[in-house]
């Protein structure tokens, strides 16, 4: 572009470099073509330049960058794998007594040692890992299943339906955790996976029913649920679509944050005698035959206790991690 | 028949205190295909009467008393269901802030088909096609694309836009656009009126506007209402209106807006109103402008309330001293 000419002469036409003698609407015309060609321009290249991205891949992508929960998270998978592939791959019956065999200390052969029964620990703990888990999953699907239509009927309905609903729980709050699932076995009057399931999910449903309650409360408040109704959202579609998904993070978190206490609490029943009837075992029994020789073969003892230990504290660093991952107010990737 | 008739509505709130009344006494008429503004401050009840007429005022507020019809059809006494479908196919609504008003979670394709799904029955793929068109409508660029975007990939305007795609999107005979431009950037402000009124005519809509904004009530208003601590106060054709305006409130709104014509606003303090509006919890049986007012105070201003009358052809005013009818200069001159 040329320098623009300034007028040095009296005689010369005025030629300001902005254009100012040509009539107004002229260049108001020009001035706003420019826009329009600038703003397409513009729009086409924005779209074009930038990464499309979706809610979860955000997530998983600011999941990766917090190194514990990393970390955490293949711990937990190792775990995992170890519960579910070592029985799968070994030859060793987990119930063949033998007393040549008892008390063994680690070693090549039985990586773990055996029990008083001479049987393999390394097998038994995979396996009582197999029934801690699948407890504790089992379990925790309930609490989130009941914990969710509680509190969000509490939440969605409001007004009396939900004083109602939340007196009756701040009544079952005041009564102890573990008495709680104790009287729950005891009016079953067996033990085995699923009245353990019940008891479990009786006793601590309590917490996800009312933060379901408060998340609902807190989103029905959001303009686009108003907007939703406001364009003729009928109310379970609302529910739905506005409020239950909109809380999905909150649950997989909440998941993993129920998931170890669940585990923990079967632990702790198996450990009073609780438990799964042997010859079966949980982590809990494991850890509760180990009690009766703990001074002269503690690594029965330990064993048990460190995979309980393990996995909670994975669970709660997965959780931290999926907490700052999901929540969208954590925008930077 | 009008299409949208508003008798003596009266909406409060219950609060600790007792009640509030928000929208007091409220009637007006809106005629097809005409563009209804409504101004005043905040707090007056704008807001309050277009969610009344949508139905969708919360606990602890309820439409007390008064009627509101809409094609004949008295909606106050109408059964939820019903009104489910009025709302979205018959009225629709715009709100304040497009920033909250879309579900963060969702694509804006999903938002928008969802509604035209549900109403209108259509399959998945006329839907999308109906949703690219109405996007193109509202001068989303690339519509096809951005239709798999997520609300927070889209500016404060665009949000708005994407709003008014979604509440046309089932051609409804009546829009409420509550305060559509006031959480917008000014120029973003303009474009965005330019396709609410390019979208009304093409869809011989009839429109609502509510604003606090009197730039905003000129450029797109045929009628104006101005409302007042829950009443109307004045009522009149938008030349008029600003010509000639008669209420007392009305003139000292439209004094207090800067103007660059005259003088240098930056030498200038801008002109206010002294006070605050009245109590809505008690309201007071005297003209709720009295206090405020420099012409009260001459005769039972402060005792009793002044009716709504029409001063000349299509014109009402709620005041005893309107400007045309004054003649010497206020009384209690400040």
């Amino acid at each position: 572009m040329s320098e623009p000419e300034i007028a040095t002469t009296e005689t010369a036409p005025r030629q300001s470099p902005r254009g100012l003698d040509r009539p107004f609407m002229q260049r108001r015309a020009e001035f706003e073509e420019a826009l329009a060609r600038n703003a397409s321009a513009r729009g086409a290249e924005a779209g074009a330049s930038l990464p499309r991205a979706s809610l979860w891949s955000d997530a998983f992508h600011r999941f990766m960058k917090n190194r514990a929960s990393v970390v955490a998270a293949v711990a937990f998978l190792l775990l995992l794998a170890f519960v579910i592939f070592v029985p799968w791959l070994s030859n060793e019956d987990p119930y063949a007594i033998d007393f040549s065999q008892a008390y063994q200390s680690p070693s090549w052969s039985h990586p773990f040692g055996t029990d008083g029964f001479g049987r393999d620990l390394f097998i038994r703990t995979a396996l009582g890992g197999r029934v801690s888990f699948a407890i504790g999953f089992a379990a925790t699907f309930a609490i989130m299943v009941v914990g969710i239509v509680y509190g969000a009927t509490a939440g969605f309905l409001g007004g009396h339906v939900d004083n109602a609903l939340m007196r009756f729980l701040d009544a079952l709050y005041g009564l102890p955790y573990l008495p709680f699932a104790i009287m729950t076995l005891a009016v079953f009057g067996t033990v085995n996976f699923w009245t353990m399931v019940v008891a479990l999910t009786i006793a601590s449903w309590f917490t996800t029913a009312r933060v379901m309650r408060g998340q609902i409360i807190t989103l029905k408040q959001n303009d686009y649920v108003r907007a939703a109704y406001a364009v003729g959202a009928k109310g379970p579609r609302v529910l739905y679509r506005h409020l239950l998904m909109n809380t999905l993070g909150v649950i997989i978190v909440f998941v993993f944050l129920e998931l170890p206490g669940v585990i923990l609490g079967e632990a702790f029943l198996s450990f009073l005698g609780l438990g799964i009837n042997p010859p079966k075992a949980s982590w809990g029994t494991l850890a509760q035959d180990g009690y009766t020789a703990y001074a002269t073969h503690p690594y029965i003892i330990v064993i048990p206790s460190i995979c309980i230990a393990w996995l909670i504290l994975s669970a709660f660093f997965i959780a931290d991690g999926l907490r700052d991952a999901l929540d969208p107010r954590t925008k930077e990737a | 028949m009008p299409l949208l008739e508003v008798e003596d509505l009266r909406t409060y709130f219950k609060t600790r205190e007792g009640e509030v009344h928000a929208v007091d006494g409220v009637s007006f008429e809106v005629e097809e295909g005409s563009v209804l503004g409504i101004v005043g401050e905040s707090g007056c009840g704008k807001s309050v009467t277009s969610l009344s007429i949508m139905g969708l005022v919360q606990s602890p507020g309820r439409v007390v008393s008064g009627s509101i019809r809409f094609e004949g059809r008295e909606l106050t006494t109408m059964s939820d269901k019903a009104l489910e479908d009025v709302r979205g196919m018959q009225i629709s609504m715009i709100f304040q802030d497009p920033m909250t008003s879309l579900n963060p979670t969702l694509t804006i394709g999903t938002q928008i088909t969802e509604t035209i799904r549900r109403h209108l029955g259509l399959s998945k793929a006329e839907a999308d096609k109906r949703a690219i068109q109405l996007l193109e409508e509202v001068h989303i660029p690339d519509a096809a694309r951005r239709m798999r975007d997520y609300p927070h990939r889209f500016s404060g305007g665009m949000r708005q836009r994407v709003m008014i795609a979604m509440a046309l999107s089932c051609n409804p005979k009546l829009l409420i656009a509550d305060e559509p431009t006031t959480a917008l950037d000014v120029t973003v402000q303009a474009g965005v009126l330019e396709t609410l009124d390019e979208l009304r005519r093409d869809h011989g809509m009839t429109m609502i506007i509510i604003s606090h904004n009197m730039g905003v009530i000129a450029e797109t208003a045929e009628q104006v209402l101005v409302m007042y601590a829950g009443q109307i106060v004045e009522q009149a054709s938008v030349i008029d209106l600003f010509d000639r305006p008669e209420h007392p409130y009305t003139e000292a709104l439209l004094g207090s807006l800067p103007h660059i014509d005259d003088h240098d606003p930056r030498n200038d303090r801008l002109a206010t109103i002294p006070g605050r509006p009245p109590d809505l919890l008690v309201p007071p049986e005297a003209c709720r402008f009295a206090p405020r007012c420099k012409y009260a105070g001459i005769d039972d201003c402060s005792k009793v309330q002044p009716e709504l009358r029409e001063i000349r052809t299509g014109h009402w005013v709620r005041s005893r001293h309107p400007a045309s009818e004054r003649s010497a200069e206020p009384v209690g001159a400040r």
